[in-house]
């Protein structure tokens, strides 16, 4: 099925709701995993965490963070529903260990967790937070001091870091130019 | 072997499962092992008979005046919000419900705190990781143990954790020079304080975030970090938030005793 963006209960996935341990998290890793390759051509999974009680960060490394490195530049994960920050600690310590960027989104805030952008490419990735999608050349033109090719450095940064997701548009001038999006 | 436990002795609840810890390993490789309890059943030995010590005791270990006649941790089962039995940590029944087991009970003498969501996140955090690394890392075939307790007055929390496995710088150390090559110069009590601030596991670097996450939540909460490792120990102090070596009181050339001992002494103010 094609769509874009899909939202997956991680509770329908658990046997219990707190999750603890390496081995209860690799299990519940690979129906992930199957749930991810059922729906090939979506671009976004949205984690939902509603009705999971705990996790710890063994178990969190294991599920999420794991299947956004695995997937990143191709497909993005974020975690919808999740408020406790007790639970938030927990899974922005698992993403930061395994160098992965992780959105939280509450309504429309989103919240990364994890790794962080390098200075360099910081307000880039706030840019492309603000907007559904977005291109080198926006970027560039809101800013007096950023040439283009500048900025497609800084969003291709993002992209291979796991930040931004992007897929190839036709740009103006005829030639193809990439179409960089945030993670949900 | 023979342990004596004068008049008077008050045992820790994390001192409770390493001595169990430890009677079990000798009596797992064939020494003879007793314990004299100078006041009976009246003293310490109706503490440790309350938290279920005796029922996780290998039955080879004589015990004077004699054993319990019965269980008082299955008589007073969740009767007792301060103290809890302690809980067995075994490989081939893995009990999932354990974590959040030994929080509840914490939560039903501290509910009412007013960082009780804090205090409940933390401690289920710090049981899940430290309960996970016993089956992931010890190595053994004895039981690892877990245990709590309240102190009287409410201002004092331990939670303790032991297992009976090669100890967590055997599992390390041979692994440094491959996946972490600046740390081998390190001392075992430096080495330690990095497990738990930077997190190291033998596994490489994207692991060993469950002990400097647990680590991380107990700061919170001042609090101390007692490690015991086969010969030796070290006891991290919190300072400006975070475990120093040089807040760390070492012991070396202590008595073997086969393992990973983990204790967090928190400070419950008010």
């Amino acid at each position: 099925m094609n769509e874009d963006v899909r939202v997956l209960a991680l509770r329908e996935i658990m046997d219990r709701p707190e999750g603890w341990g390496r081995a209860q998290g690799r299990e519940v890793y690979q129906r992930l995993l199957g749930s991810v390759e059922e729906n090939t051509g979506t671009l976004v999974f949205k984690i939902s965490m509603k009705d999971v009680k705990r996790v710890d960060i063994s178990f969190a490394s294991e599920t999420v963070v794991e299947i956004a490195r695995r997937y990143r530049g191709s497909k993005g994960f974020c975690l919808i529903d999740l408020t406790d920050p007790d639970l938030i600690e927990n899974w922005d310590a698992a993403a930061a260990r395994k160098g992965q960027p992780l959105l939280v989104w509450e309504g429309r805030t989103g919240r990364l967790i994890g790794a962080e952008p390098t200075q360099g490419c910081r307000e880039a990735f706030q840019f492309a937070l603000r907007h559904p999608t977005v291109r080198a050349a926006e970027f560039a033109e809101s800013k007096s001091d950023m040439t283009i090719a500048n900025a497609s450095m800084k969003f291709k940064q993002l992209w291979e870091q796991g930040f931004l997701l992007r897929r190839e548009s036709a740009a103006n001038s005829g030639g193809v130019e990439f179409v960089y999006q945030r993670v949900g | 072997m023979t342990f004596e436990v004068p008049s008077g002795c008050k045992i820790m609840v994390e001192a409770a499962i390493r001595f169990l810890s430890l009677a079990n390993q000798l009596a797992a490789t064939t020494r003879r092992v007793r314990m004299k309890f100078e006041e009976g059943d009246t003293g310490t030995m109706g503490y440790l008979n309350r938290m279920g010590f005796f029922d996780h005791l290998a039955p080879e270990v004589e015990v004077f005046p004699s054993r319990p006649g019965y269980s008082a941790a299955e008589a007073h089962r969740g009767g007792n919000a301060a103290l809890v039995e302690i809980a067995r940590i075994s490989k081939d029944e893995r009990d999932e419900d354990l974590p959040t087991r030994l929080t509840a009970a914490l939560m039903r003498s501290c509910h009412t705190r007013a960082d009780a969501a804090e205090l409940e996140g933390a401690a289920w955090t710090i049981f899940a990781e430290l309960i996970d690394n016993v089956f992931s890392h010890s190595s053994t075939l004895l039981d690892g143990y877990a245990a709590l307790q309240v102190y009287p007055k409410g201002d004092r929390l331990s939670v303790a954790v032991s297992d009976s496995g090669l100890g967590i710088m055997q599992t390390l150390r041979p692994t440094i020079g491959n996946e972490f090559p600046r740390l081998t110069g390190l001392s075992d009590t430096q080495l330690l304080v990095e497990i738990f601030r930077q997190g190291l596991s033998r596994h490489g670097p994207d692991r060993g975030c469950g002990l400097k996450g647990s680590a991380a939540k107990a700061i919170k909460f001042q609090a101390v970090l007692d490690v015991r490792l086969p010969r030796q120990r070290v006891v991290l102090l919190p300072a400006r938030g975070a475990y120093k070596v040089n807040t760390a009181d070492c012991y070396d050339g202590l008595p073997l005793m086969w393992g990973t001992h983990i204790g967090f002494g928190f400070k419950l103010g008010g």
